[in-house]
């Protein structure tokens, strides 16, 4: 007899058993792959936001940066384009003054007096200026270079910058919003970054 | 029949129910982990970078504080300038500085420094002996960064094989886009303290370390940023040969005002002589006028401003007129004298021939037996200056600073000074001038080509009220005499200016307000720019460099 009750054990489960099991595992491996799912958005989304909210810093310390350096500011009425002088603190290859020694190295200062006030130039100012262009190009922000382009920020979300520039006295500040609408959420308004700079130099016309 | 299937299948059960559990924990803990992660490297790039400037920056005050504490009330603090840096020649390093919950550290080099007659740099100090020297501040400011190992961001070789950035002078370098593509999440920088260092060394803003040393860089990730500010010194004269802030009246309409540089030379009339090298110079005979009473006359070789005034730009005046440029003078006080080379009045009548009577009065000739300096001038109070006085150097060919505060007026017919070669006098005084012109004789360096920084005269301004009203008026009063050639310059800001006949001026005046009605042929030396009583420091130029 006792063989016999070993047999019974062995032989599984009831059908009744086995559907609440099975019902049981379905839901939480439904629970599991929503869970999933969820998660993947979630940290997609995440990584997204910081994404874009890294590249609107970067490109507000970009251009913060510049314009403390710069001579004069420049932005287009429909702001969406941002010129800035900056004096050619560096010698480069290919400038009039670079020999093999001193490229690379800091240019001296020089001196004018202009608007009743001190200039000071790092090279010949008309010449020696670096001429750097913001600018939005589909979904991506350029600073260009004397020519030479680098893409700061690339977004497949919308990313939209706007800076004006107000001239005063003998300086001048930017200020800067850099919105970031995520194309996936379609309700949300968007985040924005805002940002002033003030020229550290005297404005002057170049 | 008795049967035990039912605690076998509870095992199961449970077992399941903790893998589902531990899979869910490892699924969000994975998701959280890289979030956070996410968010720390990026938020600490951004705290780093910018901190980093922020340290730069903080570097550069303290430079600029260090500077600024000779104008201090406080004889301790003006003795404790430059206090800890290290100091070699007309360069100071600050000691590299701690701060901030970050362990931000920042080193400073500031380097004296002045410009040329042509605008050229050149380090040291100023050879001209009226003038003040500026100031070069380099910057660094540095942030560890942390959670990070120094993994080399540059994972493009540039030039020569070697695993680091270009060298110094490779043509490879060109500005920030030469150092590899080395991306970040936050940005398309480097580690900028490696960086720097391994191409550069330290030197370039320490020069107390050893140039070109890789093994400086050390263990941690650092980011560093620099800054260059070029300081210059607030000078009374700069950029205008006539500054009132009250009413002005003149000159002459047969007058004129030009400009020269003494540092190229004798004044000759080149204001319309483009070809002439000298023209650049020629035409900065401003007139600054701080009120909208305003009558100018003559031609004016530079540009004139008003606050509110109607003067409208014509043919009589070369430059620009603004008549929108409100500006106040502050009250003058007399400089801290502590460091100065006293000299002691006689006891009485004149004394030897370096010392000079408390009264002054009749002629003298006064040879300091020191030469002192332009921070340490030879130093002598009198309570009044009756007379004619002759300056000569300590020794024939020395330069000698001479300073005299007179406390009461200068006045009287024959009352002046005659500057000989080779002195260098400052006159400070607390009431009146009334003179003859042809009684005040600046001849250094020469009697035809005097610089009127070689005789300065400064206006205490009298004391206020409890209303804030001066407690006298101050008067200056030039009076008709022939020949003359004014070389001079006057800052008195609380005082009135009345200067008679038509001499010749070369110098600059700021005052309360002016009048003069004479043809006088005004000529403002450039030289002025930057002589004259160190007022204040400013900051003229900012620039970072991003290499």
């Amino acid at each position: 007899m006792s063989r016999l009750g070993l047999r019974q054990v062995e032989s599984g489960f009831t059908l009744a058993e086995v559907l609440i099991a099975m019902a049981i595992a379905s839901s939480i491996l439904g629970v599991i792959f929503t869970s999933s799912i969820a998660l993947q958005k979630s940290f997609t989304a995440v990584d997204n936001y910081f994404g874009a909210h890294m590249q609107q810093i970067r490109i507000v310390d970009y251009l913060a940066r510049d314009v403390r350096r710069g001579l004069s500011v420049t932005s287009s009425t429909d702001r969406q384009t941002v010129t800035i002088k900056i004096p050619k603190y560096i010698i480069q290859a290919g400038d009039s003054d670079a020999t093999v020694s001193n490229i690379g190295s800091p240019r001296s200062p020089s001196l004018a007096i202009a608007n009743g006030d001190y200039n000071i130039n790092y090279g010949t100012p008309t010449s020696t200026v670096t001429t750097v262009v913001y600018s939005v190009n589909a979904s991506s922000i350029l600073r260009t270079e004397d020519g030479e382009l680098t893409t700061i920020a690339s977004s497949t979300d919308n990313l939209i910058p706007e800076t004006v520039d107000i001239e005063l006295s003998n300086t001048e500040y930017t200020t800067t919003a850099i919105t970031f609408k995520p194309i996936s959420v379609a309700d949300r308004s968007g985040t924005v970054v805002y940002s002033t700079a003030y020229l550290r130099n005297r404005r002057r016309s170049l | 029949m008795k049967m035990y299937p039912a605690n076998d299948e509870k095992g199961n059960v449970l077992i399941c129910v903790m893998g589902v559990i531990l899979v869910l924990s490892i699924i969000g803990a994975t998701v959280l982990r890289n979030s956070t992660t996410r968010l720390n490297v990026s938020s600490n790039q951004v705290r780093a970078w910018k901190e980093a400037l922020s340290a730069a920056e903080a570097g550069g005050n303290m430079a600029f504080a260090e500077l600024r504490k000779e104008f201090s009330a406080d004889s301790s603090v003006r003795a404790s300038q430059w206090s800890g840096w290290t100091n070699s020649g007309t360069t100071y390093v600050s000691p590299e500085s701690t701060f901030g919950s970050s362990n931000l550290k920042s080193r400073t080099v500031v380097e004296t420094c002045y410009f040329d007659v042509s605008g050229n740099f050149h380090l040291g100090e100023n050879p001209d002996p009226n003038a003040n020297s500026w100031y070069r501040v380099r910057s660094r400011g540095v942030s560890v960064l942390p959670g990070l190992k120094r993994t080399g961001m540059d994972d493009a070789v540039i030039n020569e094989g070697r695993k680091h950035f270009a060298a110094f002078g490779s043509t490879a370098m060109k500005d920030i886009t030469a150092r590899g593509n080395g991306d970040s999440l936050l940005r398309k920088i480097d580690f900028n303290y490696d960086h720097f260092v391994a191409t550069y060394g330290r030197s370039w803003d320490d020069p107390l370390s050893t140039r070109n040393d890789p093994v400086a860089v050390g263990g941690t990730p650092r980011i560093s940023r620099r800054i260059e500010q070029i300081i210059t010194p607030v000078t009374p004269f700069f950029d205008a040969a006539i500054r009132a802030a009250g009413t002005f009246y003149g000159l002459g309409s047969a007058a004129q005002i030009d400009s020269y540089d003494s540092r190229q030379g004798r004044y000759a009339f080149v204001a319309n002589t483009p070809s002439d090298p000298r023209y650049p110079n020629s035409r900065h005979g401003n007139v600054e006028i701080g009120s909208s009473t305003a009558t100018v006359k003559g031609m004016i070789y530079g540009d004139v401003a008003t606050n509110g005034g109607t003067i409208i730009n014509s043919s009589q005046i070369t430059g620009t007129v603004d008549n929108n440029v409100p500006f106040t003078l502050s009250d003058y006080k007399m400089p801290d004298t502590t460091s100065w080379q006293y000299e002691p009045a006689p006891p009485s009548g004149g004394g030897l021939a370096y010392q000079l009577g408390t009264s002054y009065s009749g002629n003298k000739t006064l040879t300091p037996r020191y030469a002192g300096t332009v921070d340490a001038p030879v130093y002598y109070v009198v309570s009044s200056f009756n007379g004619a006085l002759t300056v000569n150097p300590a020794a024939a060919g020395t330069d000698t600073y001479v300073a005299i505060h007179v406390t009461g007026d200068i006045s009287g017919n024959s009352t002046g000074i005659t500057v000989n070669p080779y002195v260098h006098v400052k006159i400070y005084f607390d009431h009146d001038i009334d003179v003859k012109n042809n009684n005040l004789i600046n001849q250094n360096p020469t009697s035809t080509n005097p610089q009127a920084a070689n005789l300065q005269f400064y206006g205490i301004s009298p004391p206020r009220d409890a209303n804030g009203n001066p407690r006298w008026t101050q008067t200056i009063n030039l009076n008709s005499a022939t020949p003359s050639t004014l070389a001079m310059t006057f800052y008195a800001p609380s005082a009135d200016i009345i200067l008679n006949g038509n001499p010749d001026f070369i110098g600059a005046m700021v005052c309360k307000t002016f009048y003069a009605n004479g043809n006088i042929s005004w000529h403002y030396d450039r030289a002025l720019n930057s002589e004259g009583q160190l007022l204040d420091f400013k900051i003229a130029s900012y620039i970072e460099d991003t290499r």
